[in-house]
This record gives C-alpha cells, structure tokens and sequence, in this order.
C-alpha cells in the first residue's frame, strides 16, 4: 500500500484512540492496578496525602508507634527523595552490589548468637550489644507497602533494617532523645524526608533534653551527616568483622556523647542533691528552725 | 639589406611575437600573471559542489568561468558497492534541501536504493521521560475530512481534498554524505559532457593544495590589469586570481582567515560519537520508519533509519565517555547503545565511567529488568540494536562557531566555513545546502543585472537573506542543547510541562516541523 493510503489509516487509528491513559499519575479507588511485589498497596495521591497527615500526627501523639512513623516515610518519599536515594546507590559500586543481591537483615539472616562471639569494637559484636541493651531485635520492622516501583521499596526497606546498624555505630540509645539525633543525622545523610518531620517531635522532650539536643545532638548530627559517606552504601553483612573505630574513619563520622551516660550521670546529681536538701530539712526540722 | 631582411622576418612571426616587437602592453608575462577566474570555489565538499552545479545548471551563469579546488582526489569519492555497509558520516536531509537538490539536477543521480526517508521523529526526555512524537502527518494538516475522503476513493470529494494536500515528502531524509557527493559530481561531469563543444568554463583542480591566499601586487602602470583588490590563491599548480572567491572550505576556513572575519562561539564540552548499527528488525521500502533522540544530560543520543535492518547513531557525550566507548568490544558497544535509550541517566554514567568493574553487556542484562520503560518514557515501537558495523565508530568534538558576516569584498563564505551547529537538529548541512543555493541566486541575479560578481551589490543580498535565519536556527539549537543538559531540579520540570503541552497542540508542533524542514 501507498504511503498516502497508510497515512491517512495512521490518521484513522490517532482519531479512534482513547486519550492516553492517566495512569501513571493516578487511577480510580474502583480499578486499582495490581500490586508490584507482594504486600504492594497502590495509592491514589489523595489517600497519599491522608497517610502522609495521619501518620504524622499519630506518630507525634504517640512515638511508640512506628508502624506510623514507617508509614509516614513511605508516604513522603515520592517522587523525588526516594529516587534521589536509589540514583545515589546506583552511583556507587558497593550500592549496586546490594541492590543486586538484595540482602534483608532480619533474626534469621543475623544470627545473633554469632555476633556476640565475635571480638570486642567489631561492628558486629557492637550491634549485638546494642541490641541487647535496648532490649530489641531485628524483626521490629515493618515491610514497605506503599512504594510502587520494585526497587524503590527495597531501597526504603534498607534503609529501615540498617537504621539499627547506625544506633549500634554511633551508640545513641532508643529512647526519643537518641531517636531524635539519629533522625537528624539520617536527614542529612539521607535527605528522606520523614527524618526531617520526625524532628517535630522535640515538642515532647524535657526543658533539659531539648536544651541538650539543641546544644550538643543537633550540631553533631547536621555536621557529621552532611560530612559523612551515604550510610545507605555500607554492605553491613560484610562490615561485621569490621573494627569500629576503623569504620567510622572510612565513613567519616565522630562518636557523639553518651547519652545514657550522661543521663545516669544526671539522674544521680539531682538525686543527691534531692538527698541532700532532705537531709537538711530534716535536720531543720529536728532542730526546730 | 639587414634591417629589410629583419623586418620580413619580424612579419613572418605569428601575432603574438610580432605584436611584442613593437608593443610593450601586449607582452605575455608568462607564468607569472595569474589564471583569472569569475567564480573560484574553495572546497570539494556537499556544499561547495552543490554551490558549483546551481551555479552551472542556471542558464544566467552556465557561462561563468569556475573553478573548483579540492585537496582530496574527488572520483574517489564514491559509495561502496557493498549493500550491507553503511558509512558513519550520513546526514539528515530536509525537505527544502531536497528540493535544491533536484532543481539542480543531481538528485536523480544518487543511488536511491541507499537513502531512507522517515515519516516520524519521537524525541524524549532522559531524565523525566515526557516525549513528543512528531508525524508528518501534522505538517500536512490533514484532519477528519481528508480521512473520510480517502474512505471514498475516486470521488470528487476526494479529489477536491487532494488538492489542498501537500506533496509528502516526510521529515527528512537519510542520505550517506558519499552519497550526495558523487551524486554532484556525477552532475557536473554530465554537465561537461553537455558543453563539449563550447569553450570550457569549468575546471575542477582536485589534489590541488591551497599554499595562500593573497591579495594582487600593485598594478606596474595605469594600462595593466589592476589585480591588487582580487583575492589571488597560490596553489600547487599555480595561480588563479578570483572575480569572486568563495570558501567552502570547513569549520578552520582558511578563506575566512584571509578575509579576517572573525567566527565567535564556544566548544561544548561533548564529543558526536558516530557508528553504523544493525538493529533486530528488517525494513521494506514502503515501511514508514521513524527517527528517534532521547535528551540525556550528558547529551541526547539519536538513532536514525537507513535502509533495510541499518540505522546510524549520533550519540553526543562528555569526551571521556566518548573516549570509554571507542575503547569497548562490539558486543559491549551494542548494550551501552541499547542503555542509551532504555535505562537511567545514573546508569548509563557508571556503564561508561573509567572506574566501573563489571561489563556493558552484564549491567544492561541486570538494570533493564528494574527499569520500567514506561518511567523512561521509551517509545512503544523503539527496535533492538543487534549489532555494530565493524570499524563504524568514531567521534569528533562538537563546537558552535558564527562568523560575524558572510561576505567580504569578492569574498564569501557558505556552509561549515561560515557557521558550525550541534548536530541534535540535524541542520548542519541543511543551513550549508540553503547558502549554497541563496549565493548561486543572488550571483544569477548579479550576472543578470549586468554587476560585478564580486562586489558588494551582488553579495549584500546574500548576507542580508541567509545571516539572519542561520542565527536563529543555532541559536535556538544551541538554548536546546544548554536547556536539556541539566540534570534536575526546576529546569527539568519546566521543559518537561512545556514538552507536555506541545505535544497536544498539533497545529503548533505542524509550524515547528516547516521551520525546522526550511520550508519557506
């Protein structure tokens, strides 16, 4: 057949066809596309919206809950730092080597037995230690459901399993105030922006704890984060025997104060000077003054 | 007598030596007078030899004295007889310059068999993936009443819608530059052929080096001829003295240095990386096949049809990138080509980056299954790279470069020696083939009206007709280029909104093709 005879088929078969699709934006609540990987839940934007608001006020109300505050990640992360994050391990030849073996971190794979077998300062017998002292184990985290591309979501599930490894490394405990110096190192080594919201929580701290974080935590986790190498590089399952310390100096990250330490150490001040000011009352009192 | 003796002797003496006796005006100075030519054309390439024929086809100036200088040996360059190999140098022909190409008469003489014309450009974003589809069907603006006539065939509907439609010719044409040029010269040898009896106005002086360019001594007196305004090239063979030197002579035009015009412009910082490829599937002449950019930020990368299962690459990349590519096997060469199109900008630069471990071919088989091609916006019909043609792959630097104007006195400059362009347009010839054709109108008309070839009331129109437009085209390519070299950020979601609405304007995208087509 002539060209003009097919051109004007062509022109046929353009004026008959459906407008293209909007799918790639978004779909309707009555078709919703089939999931991507297993536990995938597509959402329209309007619904990503009412997680990203809801989890984030759940999560400030009650911070024990992080199914919410995972939830809120994964609602904040598209389109942009989630990809930004995957490109930044694409770049890197170690980052591609761990997302084409895709590792998972969970009871089974680290065998916690093992690790505290291991030498004292390797990342590992850290890791198990830290474990133990916060009393926490590696199932604590949620799968990824909101994130529609394949590896997007492995790359967010990373980031949660590793989460662990950076408390075990820079020693910060699980309680809100490590939890908050650990978000605002991993905003800005990691630019997710659930990091940065988690922040909000401050409101909750202590008139002390706040002065501490802004004070010391806070300096320590924006200048360390932005210094240091991408966490989200490090192939932890072959760091294990790793020395700490020698770690650190690859990644480019100083040890921050210990703030269980510090916290002991300030819980017994006031307790004897609570004592102490008893004490006197007492005597005070005995004396009749 | 002696003197009656010597004086039956001097008028035995043919004209030439009788006349020197007596006259000192009429003495042959031998080899040292230049050969004057009208029209003297320095270089052999498309554009100076499509110069020369418009020149020699035109009835007005078919009898100007022109000649042709060339240092390569021109009758070899011919296109191999071999179907199955394909030069690397092709070029994009518009529909414009096709038509200066028959009007002239050489493009009967091209081997038909080794050119492609497409119908469609799809041209997309690398880093976001919002494309635009170009058909020719918008530039011929048919619409549901012409669909409907073509439903009827021999009716006079059909008939009376026929009459609006333009003569289809496509986006462009691929043509092998081997191509065009025996094509021209086959031209001017037909040409010469014709004119065997006349007195010979053209020579062609191929293998013939360019020593200088001059300009006459000071004439000895007022009777002799006054050369000292005429550009005299010294060549190996001699001199010629030109009414009107024309360069046409590349990018380091040495025509263009003797006239001290200065040509601005920068060096991007991209080497063209060009290579002959043999994609999965096998076309027929009546396929409509499609000519496909992608704009990735290092530089947009374009697969262009040519007959049969072929297809030639232009791929403009940083030069160490360009540098990684030489150096890879073929089989790897094919899987950074088919990551060009098909994966992620991030991808692609580690593939090419000196410190990667693994091979091309490894990370293509591994990434291509986790990128999606409808994130990368790949076209739904885009076809495989099988394989490269051996010995097909080279590169060049890429460059912009404008002289400040195109003529001089009895100077001019056309094509590359006046203007270089980024080739992601594909105007570079197409600019070059419509001065050539500007310059051999505006001589006609000089030749006409009884000017001076040479002088400035032939050449100003000229300067005034083609400076202007060659302006705008690489300034327009060049804000392109700069506009798609960004990574991310705001940049890319302005031109990705701007590429998305023009994709739904079909009137607008129709205005765009003739412009780009140098439809007047």
């Amino acid at each position: 057949m002539d060209i003009r005879t097919q051109m004007s088929q062509h022109t046929f078969r353009r004026l008959l066809a459906l407008p293209q699709p909007l799918r790639l934006r978004t779909f309707s609540i009555l078709n919703r596309p089939p999931p991507n990987y297993p536990g995938h839940v597509p959402l329209t934007l309007v619904e990503r919206g009412a997680l990203a608001l809801g989890s984030a006020f759940g999560s400030l109300r009650n911070p024990h809950r992080h199914d919410l505050i995972a939830a809120l990640g994964e609602a904040t992360a598209k389109p942009y730092f989630i990809a930004r994050l995957r490109a930044a391990m694409l770049a890197n030849p170690t980052g591609r080597r761990i997302l084409r073996d895709k590792p998972r971190i969970t009871s089974q794979t680290m065998s916690l037995e093992k690790l505290r077998q291991l030498p004292e300062n390797t990342v590992g017998r850290a890791y198990a230690a830290w474990l133990d002292r916060e009393g926490v184990t590696p199932d604590t985290r949620d799968q990824v459901r909101y994130i529609d591309d394949p590896e997007e979501a492995y790359v967010m599930q990373r980031y949660r399993e590793t989460h662990d490894f950076t408390h075990a490394i820079t020693g910060l405990p699980v309680i809100i105030e490590g939890e908050l110096a650990v978000k605002a190192f991993e905003f800005a080594n990691t630019l997710l922006p659930m990091t940065a919201l988690s922040l909000v929580a401050v409101v909750r701290l202590k008139a002390v704890e706040r002065k501490r974080f802004f004070e010391t935590y806070l300096p320590w986790a924006v200048g360390n984060g932005l210094k240091a190498e991408e966490v989200i590089n490090v192939y932890w399952e072959e760091e294990l025997e790793t020395d700490v310390e020698v770690l650190r100096a690859r990644l480019g990250i100083e040890i921050p104060p210990d703030l269980r330490e510090t916290r002991k150490l300030l819980r017994d001040k006031n307790k004897a000077e609570r004592a102490a000011r008893d004490a006197k009352d007492r005597l005070g009192a005995g004396m009749g003054l | 007598m002696a003197s009656t003796a010597l004086f039956r002797r001097v008028l035995a003496l043919p004209p030439h030596l009788r006349r020197s006796v007596y006259s000192s005006t009429a003495t042959h100075t031998g080899a040292s007078q230049p050969d004057i030519y009208d029209v003297v054309c320095i270089g052999g390439g498309p554009v100076g030899l499509s110069f020369v024929s418009a020149l020699r086809s035109h009835p007005s100036t078919s009898a100007l004295r022109v000649a042709l200088i060339d240092s390569q040996d021109l009758s070899t360059a011919r296109t191999t007889k071999d179907t199955e190999t394909y030069s690397n140098r092709c070029s994009s022909i518009t529909p414009a310059s096709l038509r200066f190409l028959k009007q002239i008469g050489a493009w009967e003489h091209a081997k038909r068999g080794r050119t492609q014309p497409y119908h469609a450009m799809d041209v997309w974003d690398g880093v976001s993936g919002s494309k635009i589809h170009f058909d020719s069907v918008d530039q011929q603006q048919t619409g549901l009443l012409d669909a409907v006539a073509e439903m009827i065939p021999g009716s006079r509907f059909q008939a009376s819608r026929r009459k609006y439609q333009v003569e289809d010719v496509g986006v462009a044409t691929m043509c092998e530059n081997a191509n065009t040029t025996s094509a021209l010269l086959q031209r001017l040898h037909d040409l010469d052929e014709e004119r065997l009896n006349e007195r010979r106005v053209f020579d062609m002086l191929e293998k013939t080096r360019v020593e200088s360019i001059d300009l006459g001594p000071e004439s000895k007196d007022e009777k002799s001829l006054d050369l000292s305004q005429w550009p005299i090239v010294t060549t190996s063979h001699g001199k010629i003295a030109a009414r009107l030197l024309v360069g046409a002579d590349g990018a380091n035009s040495p025509v263009r240095q003797f006239a001290d015009i200065p040509s601005p412009g920068w060096d991007y910082n991209q080497h063209g990386v060009v290579a002959t490829l043999h994609v999965d599937r096998h076309h027929t002449v009546q396929d409509l096949r499609t000519a496909y950019q992608r704009f990735l930020p290092t530089g947009p990368v374009a697969l262009l049809p040519l007959p049969g299962n072929k297809a030639s690459l232009v791929w403009s990349t940083t030069p160490q990138h360009a540098a990684k590519l030489k150096t890879l096997s073929p089989p790897d060469f094919t899987a950074a080509v088919n990551a060009a199109f098909r994966l992620m900008p991030v991808d692609i630069s580690y593939m090419l980056s000196p410190t990667s471990t693994t091979t091309p071919t490894d990370e293509l088989a591994w990434r291509e299954t986790a990128t999606p091609a409808a994130s990368t916006g790949l076209p739904r019909n885009f076809p495989r790279i099988a394989s490269v043609q051996e010995g097909s792959i080279a590169s060049f630097p890429l460059r912009m470069r404008h002289a400040d104007t195109y003529t001089g006195h009895r100077i001019a400059l056309i094509g590359d020696a006046a203007h270089t362009i980024h080739p992601l347009a594909g105007q570079g010839l197409n600019l070059g083939l419509a001065d050539a054709e500007s310059l051999a109108k505006r001589i006609a008309y000089g030749v006409d009206h009884g000017m001076d070839v040479g002088s400035c009331w032939t050449l100003d129109g000229y300067n005034s007709d083609r400076w202007a437009k060659n302006n705008a085209v690489i300034g327009v390519v060049d804000k392109l280029s700069k506009v798609y070299g960004v990574g991310s950020g705001p940049v890319v979601w302005g031109r990705s909104a701007g590429v998305e609405v023009l994709e739904r304007l079909g009137t607008l995208k129709g205005w765009m093709m003739g412009a780009a087509a140098g439809v007047k």
